[in-house]
């Protein structure tokens, strides 16, 4: 029965998590959509254990907790794919034209650069890099987590060029 | 309320914090980084497995079902966490900017993430992933999605709408 309160907190955090990125968006909240994805955890796992401890005598923590964290992972998983994919946008770009097909010299020329573009702005939006006239350099944060991102990679032994590595 | 795990539940808690670990040994050893990734999970999940059967006393059900679920949970916690770091799109941006060690226009900054590529390559890195996963097809030098594309595209529209991302 532990796992079915689990799946209960699950539920909850369905309806929950979604709910929240569409009032953030409507109300301009300054809150990015993972902060509302771990607030949606937070509080549908509270929930999910008051909720427990309510109802079994027996409850067991951990039985909830673990297919709690199994589908709330799953589902971070599916959002973090969704949410900003280039591979997916580049699909979604091409089914979305009336055609449904396009030159790849589009795709270079105008859907890339638009997609660097936003990601551009999302840094800019972050405090990490500001704009200098044409040019764009990182603030003191951003030089930060630079650093930070680049001992994590060294330690991982990960490269830096954020391509994907078709020969392994 | 029990708060306690089960043993095979805190095997697989042990098992969970012990992935960095073991993917920080295997950085020395094994190259590739999706390769090593999957080593790493491959290795965590014999030993909870292992675990499961050398660990003294009755096995209960619901203890393996639980310690199995915390593992994945893991799993699926660091890959999105390694997965961003090896090949996350921003991240690279800023690291690039960075490294470049002065203020860049966004050509010269395009440029500096492909060190020396321009966002032909980049394009034709993510187009390999699409082409090679059968989801985009060429066809007179266009590009198309197949019928695993379209599929594809109308399930990722099903999941950003269900998860608010509209």
């Amino acid at each position: 029965m532990s796992f079915v309160i689990g799946l209960i907190g699950v539920v909850i955090f369905a309806l929950l998590a979604p709910s929240l990125q569409l009032i953030a968006r409507a109300r301009a909240w300054p809150l990015a959509p993972v902060t509302l994805i771990a607030i949606a955890a937070a509080v549908s796992h509270a929930l999910g254990v008051i909720l427990g401890a309510l109802l079994l005598p027996q409850f067991q923590y951990w039985d909830a907790a673990s297919i709690f964290g199994f589908f709330v992972m799953a589902y971070v998983f599916a959002f973090g794919a969704v949410y900003k994919s280039v591979s997916l946008d580049i699909l979604l770009g091409l089914v979305n034209r009336p055609e449904r097909s396009t030159p790849l010299s589009v795709i270079v020329e105008q859907q890339v650069p638009h997609l660097f573009q936003g990601r551009i702005d999302v840094l800019i939006g972050g405090g990490l890099v500001e704009p200098e006239n044409s040019h764009f350099s990182p603030t003191a944060a951003g030089r930060n987590m630079a650093g930070r991102v680049g001992q994590l990679r060294r330690a991982f032994g990960i490269g830096d060029t954020g391509l994907y590595d078709f020969a392994e | 309320m029990n708060m306690l795990p089960g043993p095979a539940q805190i095997a697989a808690i042990c098992l969970s914090a012990a992935l960095p670990l073991l993917l920080l040994c295997y950085a020395r050893i094994i190259r590739g980084s999706g390769r090593r990734f999957r080593l790493g999970c491959l290795t965590v999940i014999i030993l909870f497995v292992i675990a499961c059967i050398a660990l003294p006393g009755q096995r209960q059900l619901d203890d393996v079902l639980g310690g199995a679920f915390l593992l994945a949970t893991a799993i699926m916690f660091f890959y999105v966490l390694f997965s961003l770091l090896a090949w996350g799109f921003t991240l690279t941006l800023l690291t690039s900017l960075v490294q470049a060690g002065r203020p860049l226009t966004s050509e010269q900054w395009a440029a500096a993430y492909m060190q020396g590529g321009d966002l032909g390559t980049f394009t034709h890195n993510r187009l390999k992933l699409l082409i090679g996963s059968g989801m985009v097809m060429t066809t007179d030098g266009r590009l198309a999605p197949t019928a695993k594309g379209l599929a594809v595209a109308q399930f990722v529209k099903l999941v950003r709408l269900s998860t608010g991302l509209g």
